[in-house]
């Protein structure tokens, strides 16, 4: 045997099981039907700017909520369980078809639902709202074929519970949804605040903190020592929010408060997670992490207005406001995180379209890479726009300024259609500017 | 042919490598120290082994592929080729370039 490099492996190909993740459409429909929901929610924002600050839980504010949760956090997070879960788990989804049919019921009714919630028809949210519960029901079906390989380590352990949460919080909407009719219990503010909380720590932001102990080393090229503190996180929120949602929903303080500080603890090992993969990491920070940082400056505002509301002795009418804030603060946790990753895993799904339709180079004749599949300066303003955006929102709801929260609207509208137009456009005009570079070269 | 001189499919194919560039970075995959090895076996086959920076990494499953439509078109159909990705030794940042770690914005950090 010729051999011209003495470095020899030793062990057999492991880890990866070719063929794993869906056709690109599928988490690439999920992704463009959270770009829309993101700037149905700025319009929604806009128009409930004077109410929001008067009524918080009025049904129009609700239905805003909704179409934050529903049509863009969600969406975007079960289009990345769809490309991510099956990838890191090396073994495919149980049904592309039911991906699809997931896509089907959930879509739809992640629009429906808060149209019922503003029109004041229960009907329709109930009916929307059972779409949607059956579409994470399969999605979760679909997900448990690959989450259910031994062993895999913190991303997927982390991943098992945040699926199993957003089935819980669908559950608990479905049954909120028909209390509006049958009038079962009396909906406190608290037992909202025990469904808000469920789902956006419990679910998307434990979804989040599963897949960002895999994305970030492996963006920043960081190879840490020792054990990762996510490994605590994974296990300390589900159990606070295990505390913390009964805790709420039966007005026991202590119990409430004890969950809220075991969720702390987790978020907290989350963020000293992504400070020590910042801290030993062997590449530029690059666009991502502006976002990914924003994110975490977000995620410690609503801890710290939390903090105030859950323990401060505040007057009612401005522990009303700091509980709007804290859950508009966690909104702009998640959604800055995941405006920041589109652009990461967007190109990196039509980047093999391209590369199988014969488009193998960039704009300036280099070998094709991601970052040709979008615009960087759009996207450098669309991380100022939402990070604005959410910062005016956040403020607006604290101070009461109904203007500054229509602000915060206009400016949440604006950074989603550029967001998603800059990633829908992008591979097309980086074919076009291939094949006009082919064309005379 | 002696031992100082390797085989020109060899050559031929380390050249075709240096084409394969990972999307998210912008460096090929010898800079980053990805290939462990270019050989000829017994059966005539020109066999790669190479690693990704992650188990799970995204382009796991483009990568490898590109290698290898890099290396059959190198080589010509007479040369049949074979990548295998490999996990064993896993891949460090310490066997990235001292150029692609420049490129990067780091310098290496060796033990």
């Amino acid at each position: 045997m010729t051999d011209l490099q003495a470095a020899a492996p030793t062990a057999a190909p492991a880890g990866i099981a070719p063929g794993s993740a869906p056709p690109p459409r599928l988490p690439l429909t999920f992704i463009a039907g959270a770009g829309f929901g993101f700037v149905a929610f700025g319009i929604a924002v806009v128009a409930v700017r004077e109410t929001v600050v008067k009524i918080p839980d009025a049904p129009t504010v609700l239905a805003s909520a909704h179409l934050c949760m529903l049509g863009f956090l969600v969406t975007a997070l079960l289009g990345a369980l769809h490309q991510f879960v099956p990838v890191v788990c090396a073994r495919p989804v149980r049904s592309v078809r039911a991906g699809w049919v997931t896509a089907a019921l959930w879509l739809p009714a992640v629009v429906v639902l808060p149209v019922g919630f503003a029109s004041g028809h229960p009907a329709v949210v109930s009916a929307a709202g059972l779409s949607a519960f059956g579409a994470l029901c399969l999605a979760a079906w679909n997900l448990s074929g690959p989450l259910s390989v031994p062993a895999r380590g913190t991303s997927v352990t982390g991943l098992r519970w945040a699926v199993t949460l957003l089935v819980a919080t669908a559950l608990f909407g479905v049954v909120y949804a028909f209390d509006r009719t049958g009038n079962w219990f009396v909906l406190l503010p608290t037992r909202v605040l025990a469904h808000a909380h469920l789902g956006l720590i419990g679910a998307v932001g434990l979804a989040y903190v599963a897949v960002a102990e895999k994305l970030s080393p492996m963006f920043l090229l960081t190879h840490r020592p020792g054990r990762s503190p996510t490994g605590w996180a994974v296990r300390a929120i589900p159990a606070g929010v295990g505390l913390l949602v009964p805790g709420l929903l039966f007005r026991i303080s202590g119990l409430a408060r004890l969950g809220a500080a075991a969720v702390a603890v987790g978020l907290a090992c989350h963020l000293w997670s992504l400070a020590r993969t910042i801290r030993a990491r062997r590449r530029r920070l690059e666009l991502l992490h502006a976002f990914v940082l924003a994110s975490a400056a977000f995620l410690l505002t609503a801890a710290v207005v939390a903090a105030i509301a859950g323990f401060a002795p505040v007057d009612p009418l401005w522990r009303v406001r700091l509980v709007a804030a804290e859950i508009a603060a966690l909104a702009a946790w998640l959604g800055l995180a995941v405006i920041g990753h589109a652009h990461k895993i967007v190109p990196f799904m039509t980047y093999s379209q391209l590369r199988a339709k014969g488009c193998h180079h960039g704009p300036a004749g280099r070998p094709l890479l991601f970052s040709d599949l979008y615009n960087r300066t759009a996207a450098r303003a669309t991380c100022v726009g939402a990070t604005a955006g959410f910062a005016a929102l956040t403020i607006g709801l604290i101070t009461a300024t109904s203007g500054l929260v229509g602000a915060s609207g206009m400016l949440l509208v604006i950074t989603g259609i550029t967001a998603t137009a800059n990633l829908a456009t992008g591979p097309a005009r980086a074919a076009h500017l291939a094949g006009r570079q082919h064309d005379f070269g | 042919m002696t031992l100082a001189e390797p085989d020109p499919r060899v050559v031929r194919a380390w050249h075709a490598l240096r084409g394969v560039v990972d999307p998210e970075l912008g460096l090929d995959v010898l800079d980053l120290g990805l290939v462990y090895g270019v050989a000829i076996d017994d059966a005539g086959r020109m066999r790669v082994t190479m690693t990704l920076t992650t188990p799970g990494c995204p382009v796991s499953e483009s990568l490898a592929d590109e290698a290898e439509t890099a290396l059959a078109w190198a080589l010509g159909p007479s040369t049949p080729v074979a990548v295998e990705v490999v996990w064993d030794p896993p891949w460090t940042p310490e066997r990235i370039s001292d150029t692609a770690a420049r490129r990067l914005g780091y310098r290496p950090r060796r033990r």
